[in-house]
């Protein structure tokens, strides 16, 4: 009877323990689940580290490798600057003391050879002169601050007094307003332009430069108008295009650097540079600069 | 010339620049105590008088220093530093004469103490014209302190 009374006594239980069996396979299961889960999200979590690691030290080599890269620029530019100007004066220098020192020697046509040699030298000079420009307005820390480019242009024209001596020049600045900017490469997009125009404008009895403003939404637009020798709009493409020229030597000098170098600064600014212009009315060359610079 | 009584003394490993340099110097009459040496490194040797001018007296000091800047061995920041780190040399007037037209470089030798910085122009008469007139400048115009002290001891 006992084990009859025991048996009915624990039988009451059974549906219970039943219960807490089930329970207990159930939290066992979901336990099991969570730590199937936790331990998937780990491994994933582990994959992502792992995989960020890997594309770190990808980006390190990479950095690394554009600042060798970078060093090498700078040291080429270096090496020009330094290096190639010394066998050019050389050159310059010993083609002179032959026209100095055997001037009774040498008839004319041999005195102007040795001159062709010195042309050239000096266009050389020049070139390498603004291949550096070029170079250096590219990778010149940018120091920002607010400029009044009416005076810079004011200031770069009278400049080029050497230039405009003996010549009639209208030179004209509008109200145009102020800019943020770096002062060295904005002074330099100034002296290109405004030196081209003075440039352009030679052989006209009178030269008319116009610095002037045109308002846009977010940007400033400045200009600088000559009237000029111009260009055919159909040769535009070519006309920021390094080295390129559209007047022979004999009409102008110059190594085709000068447009560049200041689509390079503008850019640098977030603006743009465009042109236009016709063949012997003159040329207007535009540079956009955002009015608010981050 | 003794050179114990050295006016001018040209640093230059370039020989056709040094002959063109002395060429502009002979304009003005300055090459008569100019002494050229061909690299930083016998330059110090001169200046401090060691290795082959161990014989020179220390105590005679150029008027003035042409120093080029790339240069094999002791470049010419070095040796520019050397002589204004010196309490006996560093009086004695130098004046870049170099190539470059970098910013780095021009700053650099501010720093160090240099007494003045000439690019060489790359055009024969715009060369002859910055030598002579510098030359002219630190040795006929410009005036040193008459007593160089010997040292601080």
């Amino acid at each position: 009877m006992l084990i009859n009374y025991t048996l009915i006594a624990v039988n009451p239980l059974a549906p219970l323990y039943t219960i807490f069996m089930n329970a207990e396979y159930f939290f066992g299961l979901l336990l099991f689940l969570l730590i199937v889960l936790m331990v998937a999200l780990l491994t994933e979590r582990i994959e992502k580290v792992r995989r960020l690691r890997t594309l770190n030290s990808e980006l390190t080599r990479e950095t690394v490798k554009l600042e060798d890269a970078n060093n090498e620029l700078e040291a080429f530019a270096y090496s020009v600057s330094h290096d190639l100007r010394v066998p050019l004066r050389a050159i310059d220098g010993f083609s002179r003391i032959v026209i100095e020192d055997y001037e009774k020697d040498l008839d004319e046509e041999g005195v102007r050879l040795l001159n062709v040699v010195r042309d050239n030298t000096k266009k050389m000079g020049q070139l390498i002169d603004d291949i550096l420009l070029l170079s250096r307005a590219g990778r010149q820390e940018m120091k920002i601050s607010e400029l009044d480019m009416s005076s810079l242009a004011k200031n770069i024209y009278a400049d080029f007094d050497q230039d405009t001596k003996g010549r009639t020049v209208i030179f004209s600045v509008d109200d145009i307003p102020r800019a943020m900017g770096d002062r060295a490469l904005l002074t330099q997009v100034f002296t290109n332009l405004i030196g081209n125009a003075i440039k352009f404008t030679g052989d006209k009895d009178i030269s008319k430069i116009e610095v002037g403003f045109k308002d846009a939404k977010d940007d400033n637009i400045y200009y600088v108008k000559d009237n000029g020798a111009g260009f055919d709009m159909k040769y535009y493409d070519k006309l920021f295009g390094l080295f390129q020229r559209l007047h022979t030597q004999e009409e102008f000098q110059g190594t085709g650097v000068g447009l560049s170098i200041v689509q390079r600064i503008v850019s640098r600014h977030g603006g743009r540079v465009w042109g236009e212009g016709e063949l012997d009315k003159g040329a207007t060359i535009y540079f956009s600069l955002p009015k608010n610079l981050d | 010339m003794s050179l114990d009584e050295v006016e001018i003394l040209l640093v230059e490993d370039n020989p056709t620049d040094a002959e063109l340099t002395i060429r502009a110097l002979k304009r003005k009459n300055l090459i008569n105590k100019l002494v050229w040496v061909k690299d930083g490194a016998e330059a110090l040797d001169f200046i401090f008088a060691k290795g082959i001018y161990s014989k020179r007296n220390v105590d005679d000091l150029p008027k003035l220093i042409l120093l080029d800047l790339r240069m094999p061995k002791v470049d010419g920041l070095e040796v520019l530093h050397e002589i204004k780190a010196n309490e006996k040399t560093k009086r004695i007037p130098v004046v870049i004469l170099t190539s470059s037209k970098e910013d780095r470089d021009i700053v650099e030798s501010y720093k160090l103490g240099v007494n003045s910085y000439v690019s060489k122009p790359v055009e024969f008469d715009e060369f002859i014209d910055a030598i002579s007139t510098m030359g002219f400048y630190w040795i006929l115009i410009n005036k040193p302190p008459s007593e160089v002290p010997h040292g601080t001891d």
